[in-house]
């Protein structure tokens, strides 16, 4: 790759050039601040550096952070958000489980090729059906969740001997959630900077009309960007059900939201065709500071769902604002 | 501007204190309008603009497109604030700053695209917002002045409780008078109105307007068709680039002076000379029908040639452009491109063979704005410049720069967002990643100029030409009639989604075109 290559990878990954309208500048400098009243918060607060390694903190927000970088894909091709993702990933570790008896590598594979057909086949619906992508998102929410109940009579998956232990311990000291979150935003950063798959889902979640009228195929590309939330989703799913050493289908409940969540605090347009994985993996860090911040101050979970509610709208009125300028 | 034609331009006619000249009826000014300003950006939009509208006139505004028509129009109706100037209303300064302050002081828009709602009964839609209608009641009160509103209009025909999805077009838009007159709408403002309507709808809608102007209110009528400027104004102002050229009693201004005001300076001198055609058929068309707008249309173009199809919003030209490019579903009909059959219905299979699509709406479906120049660039030729689906990331970049300095993009704002671009640098985008097609090809354009200033139109004329000589096959939908007198080979005129005439660059000629394309009965007197 080029200097310019990456020079320009890295404008598109974190757009550096100040806007130049006033209203663009106040709206920068309004994140500016809040990142920095974060870091004040940070230097101030006593037992962060102590209490919370840098490394676990990062590691309970890797599964949600898997997720974040597959929705990111959504988000850019112009389709908002999947209300799917959580049993996607919960029912991909169910697969897994059940699959785990055929060896390890068989099992890994069943479980991402089945993430990538059911996020593909809503892909597929609504790339070339130009479905809602919210509403079908809900009915597959629906459909997985009564699927996956009446096929385990509600039970949980447990798994056979210990084949996925290997998923459970640490590569060079890294705990692997943590390394496979990393690998993930670096894979999918590498297919969205340098790939043409990536070129075009900007495009795509950019102006859908004008990729079309310019010969691509937005359809294509949209599925393309399904599949690749639904393996980066799976991959979170294998790994939780390997920690939990179970596959439930309660494991994922709640991720779509903290998902969407760290994407649109790292910068990602909800309205497409900006933003990148690094932005979601510095999201998804931004709101578990928050939370340890939250937790280290005696606040209880419900005031922490509170707060990053409040930061979500936030951030929500910050872009609404900035794209109407 | 280049090359002034004489016109009158017109003092702003408030010095005669809102008397025009001959406006049958007119009483004192209703409406006025004091230099007022206008810019997006750097582009002037509407500059020290004045003029008066009198009670009970129907005065025509004409002017090509992008001549200011419409940001007058959003003025007036509190869409955009005015850089300067002031709306007068009765002679007392008014600040019109929303759309519902505008429509309070009486002046109301009818608009293109109808604001009525389909699924309830045309009492409702009268009614439906308006502030004299007390809580989830209905009075006969109400009732009897709608039925009286629209006995008015000479429309009693239409029944009060009829869905208005069950209406005519024209007999909608009669609908959406009748509820602004019961809004005590003083000034109606009709944008285009009869672009989508049959004759027998025109005549009703045009009734209508007289009834109005009998009860003292105005009439503001903005159209592209002369004919109905003289049918139905008492005068006409023109436009052009912003600027107002001259307010004239109709009953002193002859066709042709119309047209001279509104084109302003003699076609030719902003259009490069014309290419010789290889001869080549690069793209022909057979029997090409499209459901609703577009009746067995058939065309041929060849390497070098600028064809142009040349109809008025809702002629069905737009159409024709946008089915070739594949984005039409039901489009039926034989298309043959350098000698091999195509079927149409997909953009991406066009661009294979080569057929590329530039559209008037860039924003829309034209440039990538939140992307960069370069990738918009670059946009439609990724498989060239990649290896087992990599970017080289080099050769793109040098692919961009040579785009951008072949369609006359400054180099240096390779990296700049596309929308930060004014809209002829967004078109020349358009152009960029349209060209250098391996197997030669044809540039389908909407409007190519639509929105584009003055000195960019030359350059982008320039462009076009320049393609030509490359080999390419050009066909544009236009209803810039200047444009495609000074740049078309070949002029199709349509009407109704219906050829009308096809004329050679030797005989072309503004007037038969004007004629073909507003009303080509008038062609046959």
């Amino acid at each position: 790759m080029t200097d310019q290559g990456l020079a320009i990878a890295w404008r598109e990954a974190w757009r550096l050039s100040l806007p130049t309208s006033r209203r663009g500048r106040v709206l920068v400098g309004i994140r500016v601040a809040a990142l920095l009243a974060l870091l004040a918060i940070v230097a101030t607060t006593p037992g962060f550096f102590t209490a919370v390694s840098l490394f676990s903190l990062l590691n309970t927000t890797s599964f949600i952070g898997c997720v974040a970088v597959g929705m990111t894909f959504i988000t850019l091709s112009g389709n908002i958000m999947s209300f799917a993702l959580s049993v996607t990933l919960s029912t991909s570790g169910m697969v897994f489980m059940a699959a785990l008896p055929l060896g390890l590598p068989a099992a890994l594979l069943i479980a991402f090729a089945y993430g990538a057909a059911l996020t593909g086949f809503q892909g597929a619906v609504i790339g070339y059906f130009r479905a809602n992508p919210i509403i079908v998102s809900m009915a597959a929410l629906a459909l997985i969740t009564g699927g996956a109940t009446l096929i385990t009579q509600g039970q949980g998956i447990y798994p056979q001997g210990d084949a996925a232990a290997a998923l459970k311990g640490r590569i060079f000291g890294v705990p692997m959630p943590l390394a496979a979150f990393i690998l993930t935003v670096v894979v999918a950063q590498i297919v969205l900077s340098f790939t043409r798959f990536g070129r075009q889902l900007y495009m795509v979640g950019s102006n859908w009309r004008a990729a079309l009228a310019a010969g691509l195929e937005p359809a294509r590309v949209v599925l393309g960007a399904y599949v690749a939330a639904g393996l980066c989703t799976a991959l979170a799913g294998i790994l939780m059900a390997a920690r939990y050493s179970s596959g439930d289908l309660e494991i994922g409940l709640g991720f779509d939201y903290s998902a969407i969540s760290a994407v649109l605090v790292g910068g990602t347009a909800i309205s497409g065709g900006e933003g990148s994985a690094i932005r979601s993996l510095i999201g998804a860090f931004i709101i578990a500071v928050c939370q340890v911040l939250l937790l280290l101050h005696g606040f209880s979970t419900q005031i922490q769902y509170l707060a990053i509610g409040l930061i979500v709208l936030f951030v929500i009125m910050l872009q609404t604002l900035a794209d109407s300028d | 501007m280049i090359g002034g034609v004489a016109v009158r331009v017109a003092e702003p006619t408030s010095a005669l204190g809102g008397n025009g000249p001959s406006a049958e009826g007119a009483t004192a000014s209703i409406l006025g309008v004091r230099h007022l300003s206008k810019s997006f950006g750097p582009i002037a939009a509407l500059k020290d603009v004045s003029l008066d509208i009198g009670a009970g006139e129907i005065r025509g505004i004409c002017g090509e497109n992008g001549a200011g028509k419409s940001t007058l129009v959003k003025i007036l109706t509190g869409v955009y604030r005015p850089d300067q100037g002031a709306i007068l209303i009765d002679g007392a300064p008014a600040s019109l700053t929303t759309p519902r302050q505008a429509q309070e002081r009486g002046l109301a828009i009818v608009a293109q695209e109808l604001s009525l709602c389909p699924d309830l009964s045309v009492e409702d839609n009268i009614w439906l917002g308006s502030l004299r209608v007390p809580f989830l009641h209905k009075r006969p009160a109400l009732r009897r002045r709608a039925a009286e509103t629209l006995a008015l209009l000479g429309a009693s025909h239409i029944k009060l409780d009829a869905p208005v999805a069950t209406l005519a077009m024209g007999e909608r838009q009669l609908v959406e008078i009748a509820r602004l007159l019961t809004r005590d709408a003083r000034v109606l403002i009709l944008d285009e109105p009869t672009a989508t309507l049959t004759d027998v709808e025109i005549e009703r809608i045009f009734a209508a307007l007289v009834a109005v102007k009998r009860e003292g209110r105005s009439v503001l009528y903005i159209t592209h068709r002369l004919a109905e400027v003289y049918e139905i104004c008492d005068q006409v102002t023109v436009l052009r680039n912003g600027e107002l050229v001259a307010t004239s009693p109709l009953s002193l201004l002859s066709r042709a002076a119309l047209i001279e005001q509104m084109l302003g300076r003699p076609s030719g001198e902003m259009y490069p000379e014309e290419t010789p055609a290889s001869g080549a058929p690069a793209l022909v068309v057979e029997s090409l029908s499209l459901p609703g707008s577009v009746d067995n249309f058939a065309m041929k173009v060849c390497r070098g040639e600028i064809l142009c199809i040349a109809g008025q919003i809702g002629s069905g030209s737009a159409e024709i452009i946008a089915a070739l490019a594949g984005l039409v579903h039901d489009a039926k009909g034989r298309v043959t491109v350098n000698g091999r059959p195509l079927k149409l219905g997909s953009p991406a299979r066009a661009a294979r063979r080569g057929i590329m699509f530039v559209s008037g709406d860039r924003a829309a479906e034209g440039v990538f704005r939140r992307l960069s120049v370069l990738q918009n660039l670059v946009a439609t030729r990724l498989r060239e410049y990649s290896i087992f689906g990599f970017l080289r990331g080099g050769a793109l970049r040098t692919a961009a720069s040579r785009l951008a300095k072949r369609v006359g993009v400054d180099r240096r704002r390779l990296r700049a967002r596309a929308e930060e671009l004014s809209g002829g640098n967004q078109q020349k985008l358009a152009f960029g990643r349209s060209i250098e097609r391996r197997n030669g090809g044809v540039l389908l354009m909407n409007e190519p100029t639509r929105g584009i200033d003055v000195g960019a139109r030359a350059e982008i004329y320039r462009l076009m030409r320049s393609f030509c000589e490359e080999g390419y096959a050009l066909v544009m939908a236009s209803s810039d009639l200047e444009e495609i007198v000074g740049l078309g080979d070949v002029v199709i005129t349509l009407y109704r989604g219906r050829q009308v005439g096809l004329y050679r660059r030797s005989e072309v000629n503004m007037h038969r075109i004007v004629a073909d394309i507003t009303h080509p009965a008038e062609a046959a007197i």
